[in-house]
């Protein structure tokens, strides 16, 4: 927050349900200047706009995203024009000047165009945000469809105690609900005021919902996430990469092959750096509102899946963290995916890095249905983490298999629970997919000529779009078709007795 | 498409594969398309095979004659497309089950998938150029999964129509969350 800008219009500045006296009281004249925007957001208490330094963070966004494309393309000609230093410094410094200008007049525009409104009616909640300068759009998302909510605090914004608060409301690609930037204080009385209407509860008029009560399950130490940053796969292929170009240094006597390769060696060495950036001090936490996860060195970022959000669920352990007997877990959640890959990737990890004690803890937050009456839920995946054949009662694929697939087919297969499916595979990275009956989309059984041939078939049960696809291949084909219409009627039946979607009045 | 293909679907002359394990679960009585669809297919096919012709002959012109080469390639595919959209088109088939939609297709690859009315998020009707001058349209289930590929092509508009109205219907009275 700095110096003075916080009074006036600011989000938070609006008294009570009084309309018009707001207006009234101000003093004498100041009422008849204000423009008309800022008239409706003081005359309807219920609209609030965003903190008045927005412009100023959106502005600093333009500015680099500009510099960044005009330095990178056109450094070269610049330099070739000979120009004196002073004139250089000069005309850099003033470009940056006007563009920072631009951005924030255009930013204030847009700010000024900006209110959003949070409606808790018994009948189930919704949010309001208009926005827009030429092109006006109202958006209404009904709480009730409440996938995710995520406070993000970007570096900059974390100097001026900002934050984002995204909703995901699962309606296709662009459906997000971004509202920034808002006070961080703000932003989680607006999560809990959201979380509140989705879950159904009533708050009374003029207070503040109540922020659920969290238990902290699993923190993830900064020394294993770098170990298993470095033992993780994408590491790995640098390193290969690595070899590779330096091998085809030293036979070409030149630096050539290092140029030619600099993006992908750049893609990879971001990758390796998002993972650790995203772990980096991730926290598992359990709450009535459902799961919490807080992570993030340089951008920080504290998400709320309600329960039942998770629609499906993967289990990986890549070949070098199994004699540390690490499992990395990740989630689809509707919504998370559908935006930009970087997006995507902060937001589904469930656990980055964790113990097998740490995984059943997970397991028992994010699927308390999993464990049977005389197995806990570990229990029940742990044959799926490291079993082939039969192992914990799975199902596997017969041997024709293995023309196929001849590196891990003794580790395919699945287990039905009474409200999960397990597909268990790999062998060299082990994984095991978990959907619960009553989150599958649709299902599929495939049969490709080959698999004729041999008698197999595969099954696919369709999930939201994300990281985790489950399948089974290579099923004999009976097993396959027998299977396809078992889970059919697990799912109906899943489907109906599955309670309401406001998760505090099951 | 009863109405078109009047042919009763459980008998092996129907159509191949149609019901043959695992893609023809018990008691359910398969709706073909109409084999009108054949024909137009064949006629895109036509088109875009005219249009690389075309394209090739043009470059084996200007450029070199090696390209005619290309023909060899094209040949073989295009009549490959022609002869086998008929047997696409028996291999087409949906059934409307108490609770779900089946739709199962293709001949090399063969898939059937399984689409509950609860799952339903929209249902679009298709219809383009070479179908409407055949008086053809598609319909196209969407659920919350993008994975879901569920069309059904070669109705026609009226079918079409009245399936999206009933798939929608049901979707209502079954909806669930996600």
């Amino acid at each position: 927050m700095s110096g003075g800008v916080s009074g006036g219009v600011s989000g938070e500045g609006v008294p009570g349900p009084a309309v018009e006296p707001v207006l009234d009281a101000l003093p004498g004249g100041v009422a008849a200047d204000l423009d008309a925007p800022t008239r409706a957001v003081l005359a309807d208490p219920g609209w609030k706009r965003l903190h008045p330094v927005t412009p100023v963070l959106r502005a600093w966004k333009v500015v680099a995203a500009v510099l960044a494309v005009v330095l990178g393309q056109n450094v070269d000609d610049i330099l070739r024009m000979d120009l004196p230093g002073w004139v250089l410094t000069l005309s850099v410094l003033g470009g940056i000047v006007v563009l920072a200008l631009v951005g924030a007049a255009y930013s204030a525009l847009a700010w000024r165009r900006t209110r959003y409104r949070i409606d808790n009616e018994a009948g189930g909640g919704a949010v309001h945000v208009e926005r827009g300068i030429l092109w006006r759009q109202q958006r209404r998302a009904q709480l009730d469809r409440l996938q995710a909510v995520d406070v993000v605090r970007p570096l900059l914004g974390r100097l001026f105690g900002l934050a984002e608060l995204q909703l995901e409301v699962a309606g296709g690609s662009g459906s997000k609900v971004s509202l920034a930037y808002l006070k961080e204080e703000e932003a989680q009385r607006v999560r809990n005021a959201l979380l509140a209407a989705a879950a159904g509860l009533v708050v009374a008029e003029g207070e503040d919902a109540p922020e659920a009560p969290q238990r902290e399950v699993v923190e993830v130490p900064p020394l294993r996430l770098v170990t298993s940053t470095l033992k993780s796969g994408l590491t790995l292929w640098m390193v290969v990469a690595l070899v590779g170009i330096g091998i085809g240094c030293w036979f070409a006597g030149s630096l050539t092959p290092l140029f030619g390769s600099a993006a992908a060696v750049l893609g990879l060495v971001s990758a390796v750096w998002q993972r650790f950036n995203n772990g980096f001090g991730f926290t598992v936490a359990d709450s009535p509102d459902g799961l919490r996860m807080t992570h993030g060195l340089v951008e920080q970022r504290s998400q709320t899946v309600p329960p039942g959000r998770v629609q499906a669920l993967r289990i990986t352990q890549p070949l070098l963290w199994r004699r540390s007997g690490w499992w990395r877990v990740e989630v689809n959640v509707a919504g998370y995916s559908s935006e930009s890959g970087k997006s995507g990737e902060q937001s589904t990890t469930l656990l980055p890095v964790g113990t097998v004690e740490e995984l059943g803890l997970v397991l028992g937050i994010v699927l308390p249905d999993l464990a049977t009456d005389d197995r806990s839920a570990l229990d029940v995946v742990r044959a799926g983490l490291t079993g082939t054949g039969t192992d914990g009662g799975f199902t596997p694929v017969p041997r024709q298999a293995r023309w196929l697939d001849w590196i891990s087919w003794r580790r395919r297969g699945y287990l039905v629970t009474e409200h999960a499916f397990l597909s268990r595979n790999g062998r060299i990275v082990r994984g095991l997919d978990v959907v619960p009956h009553a989150r599958t989309q649709s299902l599929g059984l495939t049969q490709g000529p080959w698999q004729r041939r041999l008698g197999l078939a595969s099954v696919r049960l369709h999930s939201t779009p994300g990281k985790v696809s489950p399948r089974v291949d290579h099923l004999a084909a009976d097993v396959a078709a027998q299977l396809l219409r078992e889970q059919t009627l697990r799912a109906r039946t899943a489907r109906a007795g599955s309670g309401p979607e406001r998760w505090m009045t099951r | 498409m009863a109405g078109a293909d009047p042919t009763p679907s459980r008998t092996p002359a129907a159509g191949p594969r149609l019901d043959t394990e695992p893609f023809a679960p018990r008691d359910v009585v398969w709706q073909r398309i109409d084999p009108r669809w054949a024909t137009a297919q064949r006629l895109v096919g036509g088109i875009v095979a005219g249009v690389a012709a075309v394209v090739l002959g043009v470059l084996a012109v200007l450029v070199t004659p090696w390209v005619w080469l290309g023909f060899v390639v094209l040949v073989p595919l295009w009549f490959w497309d022609f002869s086998w959209a008929r047997r696409q088109v028996r291999a087409w088939g949906y059934a409307e089950r108490d609770d779900d939609l089946l739709v199962v297709h293709g001949i090399l690859f063969r898939t059937l998938v399984v689409v509950p009315y609860g799952r339903l998020q929209y249902v679009d009707v298709e219809a383009g150029p070479v179908d409407r001058k055949f008086g053809l349209a598609k319909v196209q289930l969407h659920t919350a999964s993008s994975d879901t590929d569920a069309a059904i092509p070669g109705l026609r508009p009226e079918e079409a129509a009245r399936l999206r109205d009933r798939l929608a219907s049901r979707g209502e009275a079954r909806l669930a969350g996600l």
